[in-house]
């Protein structure tokens, strides 16, 4: 019984630092203006409409954070494995990690922005010392809290993978849920802000980028306070109950049934969810009603 | 994807760029076997720059794949190429001082048959698919093999598979404070399938340069070097790894400092603190 | 200049040719397996195949929209094909392999696998939809189908103008989800005929290389099994979801997708790819 008290604890912990990270992941990928939404702050210039946005190439979300988990959990496992006291091995881990992922952001703001000199896109120094710097600071905590979930689903829990496997698969589902949450929101919502609410961007406005903020122009700072204030938090619930229901599922129900019980308690989450799903787009359907006539109105 | 990907125009020549790639890794690979004959774990470090060599190697061929238009990512290479060389690469570290020789021989022929089923069997029909994904594997096999010899100081299984546990002062063998008992390859897998997609991937766009971008594929060689070399301070000696850490670092400086430079001299315009300009919007 | 070179496949057709082709070389490198290897490391190959197999057919499941999504111009999840997969395949080997140190049943750890990466899946496009509903305002519609198949709701009115579609239908969701748990269950499969072969041979292997006298017990080469059974397993999960993105070419709204259709492919690339990879990995013990 205490066996599993204990485990519930760290199963909560975990969900709670999962929560963080995926909030981080998403505010820092905002800044930072990485994978599919960055390929508008890309073409914007093409079209004309010069910026002053940070353009942060590196990979997408997923293999990137994948790189940045595991680079910090390799690092801690070293530093462990000299006999180092694990908290602190963790934070060098991820204080080395963040400074790599700081440089990876620079040179790929240089390198793309200089590619696209025929546009006479200029290169911003401000920017690029400013934006990397929050960028850093946002990864920071995004790595140390999925390391230290990871250390904890290692060494409390007793998962056989050693922490650095563990770094690379958590790192690319943190990606990969933060990047399928919080990706549109930026993308249309933010990036897109004076195309009409409550539609995507047509295909003809393509690159034209919200370019002035409230005074002067906009810089990638204003695309992520806005986006902090929902992507980031659903970003985090997300990757937080991802981790959270997969071990608490596990943790509680491994020994109901001889495996079974944790699989019939997935297939219900999952049943579950899928209601949800269908309720919210049968809300959406009913509240927001069609753009045009149902189908006797050619479209 | 909306971005414009452009044909290579002058510049060295691909098959250059892979000859030297090849011959530099196996030579900086090979010169890590003298840690064997010396009984020592100096020369550890070789592994790291000839990883640094198959780096630059790797990024100018997944140029040249990805100016024909894949259709999908440049992430995606990096990966394909890391996933068929890891496999080669440990397949390889059996067979002793023979290793680098065999990992490249294995990598081809598993590229070789992947770029067939991904132009044939999925049509992609690129000119240089089957030569890439080759290169490619070779590449992440040999970036692995170097950095596997820098942070080991060998690269045969048994040195992969053993390490060190301290125990009331006395140094006892250990599986599990190994290289691959503490599954650092994985993250030596991360590093190098980032580390070699990067370089094409940050200087994408109509201004591509290719003096450019074997500078960042440096870069970012040496940076992954300097991350391997600090990890390598728990598998061999302090001494030796901290030279490794020492050359990656001037390494890296040096290169950084280059890239900016070449940056400064490659953009429209160097701006500190300045709006953009206000003329050149568009329709 | 743009890209030269031919346009990559939007061709639906299978080649012929180059599909028997590669049934050939799988079977080729299968009959290697059984002459030099034991039957488990035979057994473990084909489950490997069957594990890359569930792989690259799952992939094409899961509805993927890539930068328009990100804009709201495509229906879909706003990720790359092969990392979304691999996040959510990799959530499921996580499962499993944790299963795995529990039972030795065979079907409870593939299943737990799967249900692992479908529920990552199905936790994930509920927010994908969360957002798009709640977040923006935009109501999700498919630009492929008029009526969406399984729920039956029409489409067409619900696209917003200049747009392809946006936010993740009904169809969709159940085909990430379905993705997730193919996905979940391959790369758990995977790894467990691979930790099987590995638990098996590793000792003596080690043994050989390493010129000791005394055998090697079992229990202390498990940090090496695993290590190397979850590398190989991520790296085949990896190979076959970049194959299947080729296939792809960019973004599939889901099952429902004329592009869909081109499974098959997929398929045989997938088991060629999966037997290749998986006969290197098990003859660094077997030879």
């Amino acid at each position: 019984m205490e066996n599993i008290v204990f485990g519930i604890g760290i199963t909560a912990l975990a969900g709670a630092l999962a929560t963080v990270a995926g909030a981080a992941e998403n505010t820092e990928s905002d800044i930072g203006s990485q994978g599919d939404p960055n390929s508008q702050v890309q073409l914007a210039p093409q079209m004309g409409y010069l910026h002053r946005i940070f353009n942060k190439a590196v990979a997408g979300e997923p293999p990137a954070y994948g790189l940045w988990i595991a680079l910090g959990a390799g690092i801690a496992w070293a530093f462990m494995a000299m006999q180092i006291n694990a908290i602190l091995a963790i934070v060098l881990g991820c204080a080395l990690a963040t400074f790599i992922q700081g440089v990876y952001a620079t040179t790929a703001y240089l390198g793309r922005t200089a590619s696209l000199a025929k546009f006479g896109q200029p290169v911003f120094v401000d920017i690029l010392k400013s934006m990397t710097t929050v960028t850093m600071a946002h990864a920071f905590v995004a790595i140390f809290t999925t390391v230290t979930m990871c250390h904890l689903i290692n060494a409390a829990l007793g998962h056989p993978f050693p922490l650095p496997l563990l770094g690379l698969v958590w790192g690319i589902a943190l990606g990969a849920a933060g990047s399928a949450t919080g990706n549109p929101f930026y993308g249309k919502e933010r990036q897109y802000q004076t195309q009409n609410f409550g539609a995507g961007v047509p295909i003809s406005a393509s690159g034209n980028i919200v370019r002035y903020a409230e005074a002067g122009q906009r810089n990638s700072l204003d695309n992520g306070w806005f986006t902090a204030k929902l992507a980031g938090p659903a970003s985090g619930v997300c990757f937080g109950l991802i981790v959270f229901l997969e071990l608490w599922r596990t943790v509680i129900f491994e020994p109901v049934g001889a495996g079974w019980g944790a699989i019939i308690v997935g297939i219900i989450l999952i049943l579950i969810f899928m209601v949800i799903d269908r309720y919210i787009e049968v809300w959406a359907r009913k509240t927001y009603g069609p753009y045009t006539k149902p189908e006797e109105v050619s479209s | 994807m909306t971005v414009k990907v452009e044909v290579i125009e002058g510049g060295i020549p691909h098959n250059k760029i892979m000859a030297a790639g090849l011959i530099i890794s196996l030579v900086c690979i090979y010169l890590t076997w003298l840690n064997v004959l010396t009984g020592t774990p100096w020369f550890a470090f070789f592994g790291g720059l000839g990883a640094v060599a198959a780096i630059a190697w790797g990024s100018h061929t997944i140029k040249t794949l990805c100016s024909y238009g894949i259709g999908t990512g440049v992430p995606s290479a990096g990966m394909i190429a890391l996933g068929s060389g890891v496999v080669a690469m440990l397949l390889a570290t059996r067979y002793g001082v023979a290793t680098p020789i065999v990992a490249v021989v294995v990598a081809a022929i598993i590229g070789a048959i992947l770029g067939y089923l991904s132009n044939n069997v999925l049509a992609m029909h690129i000119p240089v698919m089957i030569k890439s994904l080759t290169e490619l594997a070779i590449v992440g096999a040999l970036t692995l093999l170097g950095f596997t010899a820098m942070m080991t100081g060998n690269f045969t299984f048994s040195a992969l598979a053993t390490g060190q546990v301290m125990f009331l002062g006395f140094a006892l063998p250990s599986y599990v404070s190994s290289y691959l008992g503490g599954a650092l390859i994985a993250t030596v897998f991360m590093l190098a399938a980032i580390a070699i997609q990067h370089p094409f991937n940050a200087c994408l766009g109509p201004n591509w340069k290719q003096d450019r971008m074997l500078m960042l594929s440096y870069e970012v060689g040496f940076l992954s070097m300097l991350a391997a070399a600090i990890m390598s301070l728990a598998l061999i000696s302090i001494g030796a790894a901290l030279l490794s850490i020492i050359v990656a670092l001037i390494g890296w400086w040096y290169t950084y400092n280059q890239y900016l430079v070449l940056s400064k001299r490659d953009a429209a315009a160097w701006l500190d603190a300045k709006p953009f300009p206000e003329e050149a919007e568009g329709p | 200049m743009s890209a030269v070179g031919a346009k990559p496949g939007g061709s639906a057709g299978i080649d012929p040719v180059a599909s028997v082709v590669a049934i050939v070389l799988m079977i080729v490198m299968l009959a290697i397996m059984y002459m030099i290897g034991t039957p488990m490391a035979f057994m473990a190959l084909i489950g490997i195949v069957i594990g890359g197999v569930l792989i690259g057919f799952g992939v094409m499941f899961v509805p993927v929209g890539g930068a328009p999504a990100a804009m709201g111009q495509a229906p879909g999840i706003a990720t790359g094909v092969a990392m979304l997969a691999a996040g959510a395949g990799l959530a499921g080997l996580f499962g499993g392999a944790w299963a795995a140190q529990t039972t030795s049943n065979l079907l409870v750890i593939v299943i737990t696998g799967a249900v692992g990466g479908g529920l990552m899946m199905a936790i994930t496009c509920l927010f994908v939809n969360f957002i798009y509903v709640y977040g923006m305002g935009i109501p999700a519609a498919s630009g492929k189908v008029k009526k969406d198949p399984i729920t039956g709701d029409t489409q067409t009115e619900y696209k917003s103008q200049g747009t392809e579609g946006h936010g993740l239908p009904f169809v969709s969701y159940v085909g990430g989800v379905i993705g997730g748990l193919f996905g979940g269950a391959g790369g758990t499969l995977i790894y467990i005929m691979l930790l099987d072969v590995y638990e098996e041979s590793l000792p003596a292997m080690m043994q050989a290389q390493s010129g000791q006298l005394l055998p090697i017990p079992a229990a202390q080469i498990m940090p090496i099994a695993v290590t190397l059974a979850g590398m190989f397993a991520i790296g085949l999960f990896l190979v076959n979801a970049v194959l299947a993105a080729y296939n792809i070419t960019g973004t599939i709204e889901g099952p429902h997708d004329p592009k869909f259709k081109r499974w098959p492919r997929a398929v045989i690339a997938s088991a060629t790819a999966s037997a290749l990879v998986g006969l290197v990995a098990i003859m660094i013990v077997a030879l």
